[in-house]
């Protein structure tokens, strides 16, 4: 028989602006406590530890994601059944419909398209000399691919980072921002719903595909909706945070950008462990669909559980210094920031390619970033900033 | 030790090739080729075929531990 621990409790409000700013102090606590640790705050047992995160998504019939991602129940309602909170078959089967279109394999041919738009975006930037790492390099780069890839039409493009900021602040507690964020969650919804029954997404597109998928009968309607949005809101707040963690972190270790000019093989080691150390998503939810135990911790059915990607990829159980940014990490690609298992990002292929062309660009020619005072987005799910200000200094 | 893929899950991501390019390639259409399928791994290649079972994203590779099992 095996001893099952009651969980420690942590009381602390994670989800504050100060908490949002500088949570890592709070994963470090929460690792400290336990394999699981119960969130008074939150109503939810947060899972911060490598080891027994992992545990968590690999065990998905009994982590389940629908009404299990957010950490609040009217989230959890609007977006039942759309792939990232559903389970089994029908996750499966929702995955299939698209997630062929993201593989590296699929993706091959982009790569050509996304490294010719980040060498021109670079070349520009460059020339210019001083630019907003956020706004100007890393918003511009995925807002050039992914709405046409998608096969969003030109109409309601403006609304895309609002929308998919809302899409994850909606992820957390019912706080300010998550209340302020499901009205925008419900426009979006609309939108993708108006697309399903009038088309006008670009021919060829991911977008294009689902409306095949429903008119053959594979998909509903509803799903389909569910699957427009899917791989919208999710492909730029992401990639837009790690592009600017990256020049943020280059920034302040000039010798990690020296390596990676001399070694620019490099790249995608370095894209990993920006993913690591500055992870864009803070985690997601599960909900225990039986009584179980996280590291001899007991957890009853019914509970909701916080699986903390951000503090695992701290984990010092399991990367050595895990507070140093090492673009040379011989275990970056244990980072758990894509999640992992049946619900690891499908999108990650698309991210890395896009984050790898634009190091790989400015590695030809930057020699140095001088990073200026840069702000923090406050988003429930995303770290990232607002705005990151830099001179490039070039050879 | 044995490693089992499960081709339907594979999304050719190509980790397992990054972690453990003896055992895993992908081919020139990106689909796994598992140099080591339905048989077991060379001692020396042991470590590497585990890592790479760990890092695959969508969790596709499976360590099947075969007689003498290895303490862990």
């Amino acid at each position: 028989m095996t001893t099952v621990a009651t969980a420690p409790h942590f009381d602390a409000d994670i989800y504050t602006d100060q908490a949002l700013r500088e949570p890592y102090g709070h994963y470090r606590a929460l690792r400290d406590l336990g394999p699981a640790v119960w969130l008074s705050a939150h109503d939810a047992y947060a899972v911060a530890r490598y080891d027994d995160v992992k545990h968590v998504l690999a065990t998905p019939e009994v982590f389940r994601s629908a009404n299990g991602i957010a950490l609040n129940e009217p989230a959890n309602a609007a977006i039942l059944g759309c792939t990232l909170a559903s389970d089994g078959e029908r996750h499966a089967h929702l995955r299939r419909i698209v997630a062929h279109r993201l593989t590296p394999r699929a993706l091959r041919p982009m790569r050509e398209v996304v490294t010719d738009a980040a060498d021109a975006l670079v070349a520009d930037l460059v020339a210019r000399g001083s630019f907003d790492a956020v706004g100007d390099l890393a918003r511009a780069l995925p807002l050039s691919i992914v709405p046409d890839f998608i096969g969003w039409p030109e109409e309601g493009r403006e609304h895309l980072l609002r929308w998919a900021g809302a899409n994850f602040d909606s992820f957390g507690p019912l706080n300010a921002r998550t209340e302020a964020a499901l009205p925008q969650c419900g426009e979006m919804a609309a939108y993708g719903a108006r697309l399903v029954r009038e088309g006008g997404v670009l021919p060829g597109s991911l977008g294009a595909g689902v409306l095949e998928a429903r008119d053959g009968g594979e998909i509903t309607d509803e799903q389909a909706m569910m699957l427009m949005l899917d791989y919208l809101a999710p492909s730029l707040d992401t990639t837009i945070s790690a592009v600017g963690s990256a020049i943020w972190l280059f920034g302040a270790h000039p010798e990690q950008w020296d390596r990676l000019r001399a070694e620019p093989e490099l790249v995608p080691n370095a894209v990993q462990e920006v993913v690591r150390l500055e992870s864009p998503i803070r985690g997601f939810g599960r909900l225990a669909a039986q009584d179980t135990e996280i590291g001899g911790v007991a957890v009853p059915a019914g509970s909701r559980v916080l699986v903390l990607y951000a503090s695992a990829n701290r984990d010092e159980r399991h990367f050595a210094d895990p507070d140093r940014f090492d673009v040379a990490r011989p275990d970056a690609l244990e980072q758990l920031g894509f999640g992992f298992g049946e619900h690891g990002c499908a999108g990650q292929g698309l991210a890395k390619l896009e984050i790898a062309a634009l190091l790989t660009a400015l590695a030809r020619t930057v020699r140095r970033f001088e990073v200026g005072a840069p702000e923090r987005a406050l988003n429930n799910l995303i770290r990232a900033f607002a705005s990151v200000p830099v001179t490039v200094h070039a050879d | 030790m044995r490693i089992e893929a499960d081709y339907d899950r594979c999304e050719g991501h190509g980790q397992c090739e990054e972690r453990a390019p003896e055992v895993f390639e992908l081919d020139d259409d990106g689909n796994l080729v598992h140099h080591y399928e339905g048989r077991d791994l060379p001692a020396g290649l042991e470590d590497a075929a585990r890592g790479a079972a760990a890092v695959c994203p969508v969790a596709a590779l499976r360590v099947v531990e075969t007689s003498p099992a290895p303490r862990t």
